[in-house]
């Protein structure tokens, strides 16, 4: 099928017709004639667009003498001009209007926004531009309403998850879909090992037109199965008819991370261990100098601690572990693009080049890319295009959260003991508690190295001025390499002479696309059909090679490995195939209806259950455009929109309806061994999703907004359900279950101030309600036992469940926690009930760690060519635990460096404090899984602050320079917030899952950038 | 150019219906289990998977065997590694979340599902070989029975009815999650009924010669052993001297050379295979070794009140090593070697044991079967070998293979203070599986 639709591609590029044509013109400000850039103009009732050049200039077709051209800007009242006869329109706007009227991408095609009856979030590429950040998801932060965004922790090249209106699955996928160019992308994390990698970081943001963020179930339904979880578009520029235009931007700057813990000094350090060693004593009754003793055993770890010498004894600090593992990074970014075209051809080329030193060390990003749209105007009725993605990404890559190795478990070790020996070599254990992570800065690297080329040809044909035919043909080829060495001293290398692997994987998918398209207004109805099918295979493979003893820490690949310890190859698929349709109706641009239809099938489902169908419908009134509202001097638009519709997700592993056995080795001999049980019947995961909307415009819409509610019910959630492990197995997919989220979302576009002085703002806000309706049959939690967050009926996704903690008891010292004992009710017998024994403590809700309330305002105000732009970003309603305090602050119990506020310990009868008597080894109270660990994550944070000046443009002359803009950015520069970590937007990426969020585990903290740069145009 | 404009629509229409195909995808690196358990050589796979099962950390890995001695500790050795799970063992603070005791548990069901699946499908393995697959399954399930029965349930009392809860007792492959798969524990009698029955009936089907293997010889070593727990000792001696009268087996001559092997030593009689080029590795070298030999960071400590029990001339005392600051035991130093489970000297010190306790001299004088080892040690030769005698030489010969916590129960004795009986000696049933299977009933004080 693909083959023959990139024929039909092809055979469509030969056909020669004849007679649409071009109209070209201007829009300018009517008051000071000034060119206004980047102006939407559509032809009335139809689809096709184009948008203002940086001279004001368009060039568009229309299909007729009829035609009417749509014309609108931000923050000007659109205008309709009638094309007649003519082949140049100059437009006028005057001041005042806003969005409304401008042109959004939804699924498969592009529409007015004001005849829209879905919820379509749009961020345009002026606000992405610039951002000293690593990839969009990040740039996206705060700037659609309901639309969440999170970088699990600081490292560089982290993964980033976005979740559209709540967490939509406990066991399938719950990032948005995301469409590049009409493209959807494969969000498998495709790394080789370890963390796993951003799907789409090697986009170059500079290359977005604008971002859409299709939320509810009619704008999402036409992804049918796989829109779900929200569906994320990203248009890249195309080039725009006229003069060529070359831009330059270069930024450089610094960064540093947004906090820093405070841990105990050597005089602290030994003051607490001592305290918790003689504590233990009286509990086993031992004397303090007994060889035995607690405080004995202290004592000479004190003195292994400090390199097997007495020099603990004056208490000096050696060494601050947490400044080793922490730097100041540095950003530089540069990004170069040339486009233009004339009447028959569009181009677009950009080329990027960028390096990011992380806040942690020897973590760091260099990427390069390159950008080549093409459009053409084959015939006036045939149109082809071209994208071409190309890039290269290497990131130096530190370990997850949870090695030894990873730079922010320095902290573990303590001050007493010094970074070097006598001879300047890195001390290790057992001189340090843990392995010394800075031996893997010195002796160990690891690199992978990303290369992705999404390549799209299209071909869009009409038939006639009504009917027409949209291809697409893609390739999306993604390389990762990844390779690693460590040395001997390392903890990977330090018992084999050296360790090493190198893993290669590819993953190619392919997507077909073709969509009949027909639109015709009868007088004042507008009518619409599409028709499509839809081809997407996708194939991963990966070899992986693993070798030992090297002859010495010189040699950087395997080649020189005399033990292969291990060589393996894999190689996974899966395919979808779709058909799909949608109409629309309008009447008079009043009354608005949508329906669709999509069938899909997937490869992953059991025979018999493989296809499912997803319809959606929708309808809007615009009661603006009724005369009792025309003319209403106050309120300028008003339309009310309601929306239902099913999507689907199959984003889960492959095969899983099958009973299979994988192979395995012993003894030098192959094995079977059992992988997973059967489930002939596993099928879709559905979302049933209701939204009611209103828009509207105040004072000729410079005062616009939305609102919308919306209530999602995800059922036969694909649920790897705990089976009975008497069977042999632990868990199996099943279809059962059923999760709700439901919101309000509220968007608020302000032109404060409109002329030589503009002051825009934009806010948005977004309340989601998750919650758990049902699991399996007689299921009522999900606890894999090892993590506080757990699936429990009734509550949202990952809430935190475990034993309250209930203080200190001021007689003895001891940790409290509360009974929580539950008649058969469920009532809580003895509310105030406290116990020092921590398995009598009874299971409770503690908090969650999903957010209530997530929002965003932004601020742009400029005057005379200076522009200040600032953008305020934050969540509220969430806990965040700290996972390692079993091991940061759990009282000296062992003999990791504390939290300093474990010296605010019991210590005497009559005491009153939060934190136990310090006891070594024997703990008090350090159970991780407790509220004692928990706190509050709400955050407010200044995201992003920008002070930019555009030189006028009549000084350039004639040096050909068109515009000048020097700059200062800044990101994450304050954050406000009652978490005592490090940073409140965290969740360690080793267990960041569909149900694990808001835990702290070492995850490094956010940076804090400060770049400054200039762009400049030809 | 009429036509141009309807073929290109007439097309693609039709292409609409093309291709479902493209949906039938087949798994690359993994086969149904109707094709695994359909020929004579895929069921001696499945087999072989169920030796990499029994070696799992959850089962002879290690971690059974370390918790064995964690539990049973007692001052002699010391945990200060930084893992929860073994902590809270060692500790006895095990709650039922703990992951050793839910690793345990998943694993040896994981092994006796494959060895199910085997025995299910004998009729497609040749006639020839049928009663050793059998056999080779019988003795694989009943190790993990048997492993299962001394950690989840309170210790059996020979004597008594035994009806203290066992484990649920599984015969049959699963194939699917249905009403049958919820089970409910069986008692401690029964378990060892079915364990005794899988042993006995493995002895008469396995050949005396089966490489690394189940063999005759271990299936009898095993019942010796199982006996033994049962207090049925002179079952237990028949069996024990039944090994060693058949010359299978030999002591090897230096105590150090019977560890860190790359094959099974002479005096092997079931090893866990390791070798580099296997995801498996003995978790015991994890734990007891360090970082210069490719263990963790010394988690576990050798005492001195457990130094304090050998001659100060014993080699067994002598194969103790210091590293990374405390003591260490030599048994569980390199990485990537076969880690011994059963061994002949464990044979000579259940027949010394059962002979003194029976006042009987089967095989041999009891004095010749404890010099046996002792004289191996470098200790002068002894005579007039008590049941005490036996029992501290077999703790020194023995020490840290995870013997000691059901030698605890077997003699009824106490460790950290906390009676052979305690629940806190045994293993939760995990949570994760009573949430699984409401059915299952907890064990007491958890």
């Amino acid at each position: 099928m693909k083959r023959l639709l990139l024929t039909l591609v092809i055979a469509l590029t030969a056909v020669v017709a004849f007679a649409q044509r071009n109209v070209t013109g201007r829009v300018t400000d009517r008051a000071s004639g000034e060119a206004l850039i980047g102006a939407t103009i559509t032809v009335k009732g139809g689809n096709t667009g184009a948008i203002t050049d940086t001279d004001g200039n368009f060039a568009i077709t229309v299909p007729n003498d009829e035609a009417v051209l749509l014309v609108a800007y931000t923050g000007y009242e659109s205008a309709e001009v009638a094309v007649g006869a003519q082949s140049r329109v100059d437009v006028m706007l005057d001041a005042g209007s806003t969005l409304v009227d401008e042109v959004v991408v939804i699924g498969y095609g592009k529409q007015i926004k004001s005849t829209l009856t879905g919820n379509v979030a749009k961020i345009g590429g002026e606000n992405l531009k610039s951002m000293p950040v690593v990839s969009v998801e990040q740039a996206m932060q705060g700037q659609a309403a309901g639309v969440f965004v999170e970088s699990v922790n600081g490292k560089v090249g982290g993964a980033m998850r976005v979740r559209v209106r709540g967490v939509g699955s406990i066991n399938a996928g719950t990032e948005p879909l995301y469409v590049i160019d009409g493209i959807p992308i494969a969000k498998d994390a495709r790394n080789t090992s370890g963390a796993p990698l951003n799907p789409i970081a090697d986009l170059n943001f500079n290359d977005i037109e604008s971002i859409e963020v299709l939320k509810d179930a009619s704008a999402k339904a036409i992804y049918g199965a796989r829109g779900s979880n929200g569906v994320v578009i990203i248009t890249t520029k195309s080039g725009k008819s006229g003069r060529p235009r070359i831009e330059l931007d270069v930024q450089g700057g610094a960064s540093m991370p947004t906090g820093k813990r405070e841990f105990l000094n050597a005089a602290e350090y030994i003051e607490l261990f001592t305290e918790a060693a003689n504590n233990s004593d009286d509990i086993d009754g031992l004397p303090y100098d007994d060889p035995d003793s607690w405080t004995e055993f202290t004592l000479g770890r004190f003195s292994r601690y400090s390199g097997f010498n007495d020099s603990w004894m004056e208490k000096v600090d050696r060494t601050d572990w947490q400044e080793e593992a922490l730097r100041t990074g540095s950003v530089f970014n540069s990004n170069l693009s040339f486009s233009g075209g004339n009447d028959k051809v569009r181009y677009y080329a950009s080329g990027n080049w960028g390096n990011t030193e992380g806040i942690l060390v020897s973590n760091d990003l260099e990427k390069m890319g390159g950008r080549l749209n093409l459009d053409f105007d084959a015939t006036s009725r045939l149109k082809v295009g071209v994208n071409l993605n190309l890039a290269r990404t290497l990131t130096h890559q530190v370990s997850n959260d949870n090695a030894f190795s990873t730079p922010m478990q320095l902290v573990a070790l303590s001050p007493i003991t010094p970074k070097r020996d006598e001879n300047g070599e890195l001390y290790d254990r057992p001189v340090t508690i843990y392995y010394n992570g800075l031996i893997d800065v010195e002796d160990g690297s690891r690199e992978v190295f990303t290369f992705r080329t999404i390549a799209n040809v299209y071909g869009d044909y009409s038939f006639t001025e009504h009917l027409g035919l949209r291809v697409e043909g893609a390739g999306n080829f993604y390389n990762v390499r990844d390779d690693a060495k460590f040395g001997e001293r390392t903890d990977n290398g330090n018992d084999s002479r050296g360790y090493g692997y190198s893993a290669f994987a590819g993953a190619t998918d392919w997507n077909t696309n073709a969509v009949l398209h027909w639109d015709r207004d009868f007088d004042r109805h507008a009518l619409g059909f599409d028709l499509g099918t839809e081809l997407f295979t996708s194939e991963y493979t990966r070899t992986y090679v693993e070798g030992e003893q090297f002859p010495s820490d010189d040699f950087k690949t395997l080649e020189a490995a005399a033990s292969i310890t291990d060589a393996t190859s894999t190689l996974t698929n899966y395919s979808f195939l779709s058909y799909f349709g949608r109409a629309r109706y309008n009447f008079d641009r009043k009354y608005l209806v949508n329906i669709s239809g999509r069938v899909d099938g997937s490869s992953r489902f059991g025979k018999d259950n493989r296809y499912a169908f997803f319809p959606a419908a929708s309808a809007g009134w615009v009661l603006s455009e009724e005369d009792f509202l025309k003319n209403n001097s106050t309120l300028s638009f008003l339309k009310l929109r309601a929306s239902w519709g099913v999507s689907g997700n199959a984003d889960i592993g492959n095969f899983l309806s099958l009973g299979l056995f994988q192979a395995g080795n012993y003894n030098g001999n192959s094995t079977l061994n059992p992988e997973q049980i059967a489930n002939p019947g596993l099928t879709w995961e559905r979302s049933t999703e209701t939204d009611f909307g209103i828009d509207f415009g105040l004072f000729k819409n410079r005062l616009t907004g939305e609102i919308d509610y919306y209530i999602k019910n995800t059922t036969d959630l694909l649920l790897e359900v705990p089976v009975p492990a008497t069977s042999g197995f632990s868990t199996q997919f099943q279809n059962i279950g059923e999760l709700q989220n439901k919101g309000i979302e509220f968007t608020l576009n302000s032109n404060n101030f409109v002329g030589k002085f503009s002051w825009t703002t934009s806010f948005n806000i977004a309340a989601n309600k998750n919650e758990v309706k049902s699991l399996a049959s007689g299921q009522t939690l999900i606890d894999d036992g090892s993590n506080t967050n757990v699936v429990k009926v009734g509550e949202p996704i990952g809430v935190f469940y475990g034993p309250d903690y209930a203080g200190v008891d001021p007689e003895n010292g001891d940790a409290l926690w509360y009974v929580n004992e539950t008649d058969d009710n469920g009532n809580i017998i003895n509310p105030g009930a406290t116990t020092n024994t921590y398995d009598e403590a009874n299971f409770v809700v503690l908090g969650s760690p999903l957010p209530d309330v997530i929002y965003g305002l932004d601020n742009t105000l400029s005057y005379a060519g200076v522009t200040l732009n600032f953008r305020f970003q934050g969540q509220a309603g969430n806990e965040i635990q700290n996972g390692a305090g079993n091991f940061m602050s759990c009282g000296a119990c062992w003999f990791d460096n504390q939290t300093r506020d474990q010296l605010d310990r019991w210590q005497q009868a009559g005491d009153i404090t939060d934190v136990p008597e310090a006891r070594l080894g024997y703990g008090n109270g350090e159970q991780v899984r407790s509220s004692r660990y928990l706190s509050d994550g709400s955050y407010l944070r200044l995201k992003n602050v920008t002070l930019a000046y555009d030189f006028p443009s009549k000084i350039f002359g004639k040096t050909g320079l068109r515009d000048l803009r020097i700059y200062v950015t800044g990101t994450n520069l304050l954050t406000f917030t009652k978490y005592e970590g490090w940073d409140p937007e965290v969740t360690t990426d080793f267990l960041a899952s569909n149900i694990i969020y808001g835990v702290d585990f070492y995850a490094a903290p956010q940076p804090k950038t400060i770049v400054a740069g200039f762009r400049v145009g030809f | 150019m009429k036509f141009n404009k309807y073929w290109l629509p007439v097309l693609f229409m039709l292409s609409l219906a093309a291709c479902d195909k493209e949906l039938d995808l087949d798994p690359a690196q993994s086969i149904s289990e109707d094709l695994a358990l359909s020929t004579d050589a895929n069921v001696k796979s499945v087999l072989l998977g169920a030796y990499d099962g029994l070696a799992l950390d959850g089962m002879f890995g290690g971690n059974t065997m370390r918790d064995a001695e964690l539990m049973g500790a007692d001052g002699e050795i010391r945990w200060v590694g930084t893992f929860e799970g073994p902590r809270f063992v060692f500790f006895h603070q095990q709650i039922a979340n703990n992951f050793e005791a839910e690793n345990m548990w998943v694993d040896a069901y994981y092994t006796i599902n494959i060895c199910n699946n085997v025995l299910d499908a004998l009729d497609v393995v040749n006639e020839a070989d049928r009663a050793q697959v059998e056999g080779e399954a019988r003795w694989i399930r009943a190790m993990a029975y048997f492993q299962l029965v001394r950690f989840y349930g309170q210790a059996y009392e020979p004597g008594g009815n035994n009806s203290q809860l066992g484990v649920p007792i599984v015969l049959r492959p699963t194939r699917q999650i249905d009403e049958a798969s919820f089970v409910t524990r069986n008692t401690v009698e029964e378990t060892y009924a079915q364990i005794l029955d899988d042993l006995t009936k493995a002895k008469t089907l396995l050949p005396e010669e089966n490489g690394v293997q189940a063999n005759k010889h271990m299936a009898a070593a095993t019942l010796a052993r199982v006996y033994l727990q049962m207090g049925r000792y002179a079952d237990a001696r028949d069996n024990a001297s039944e090994v060693i009268e058949s010359g299978a087996y030999q002591l090897v001559s230096d105590y150090a050379a019977e560890w860190n092997n790359d094959d099974n030593s002479s005096e092997d009689i079931y090893a866990v295979q390791v070798s580099s080029q296997d995801f498996l590795e003995s978790t015991l070298v994890v734990y007891y070794s360090i970082p210069a030999f490719g263990g963790r960071d010394g988690d576990i400590e050798i005492l001195q009140k457990h130094l304090d029990l050998y001659d100060p001339n014993d080699a067994r005392l002598a194969f103790h090593y210091e590293g990374a600051g405390a003591m260490r035991t030599g048994k569980w130093r390199d990485q990537y070697r076969n880690q011994p489970v059963i061994r002949l000297a464990e044979m000579y010190l259940i027949r010394a044991e059962c002979n003194v306790r029976l006042g009987t001299s089967v095989g041999a004088p009891v004095d010749d079967d404890y010099n046996a080892t002792h004289t191996r040690a470098g200790l002068p030769a002894a005579s007039g070998v008590t049941l005490d005698d036996i029992l501290l030489e077999r703790r020194l010969e023995l020490a840290h293979e995870g013997h000691r916590l059901h030698d605890i129960k077997r003699l009824k004795g106490s460790a950290d203070g906390l009676n052979w009986d305690d629940n806190k000696l045994l293993y939760p049933i995990p949570a994760r599986e009573i949430e699984a299977n409401p059915k299952l009933q907890q064990n007491p004080g958890y």
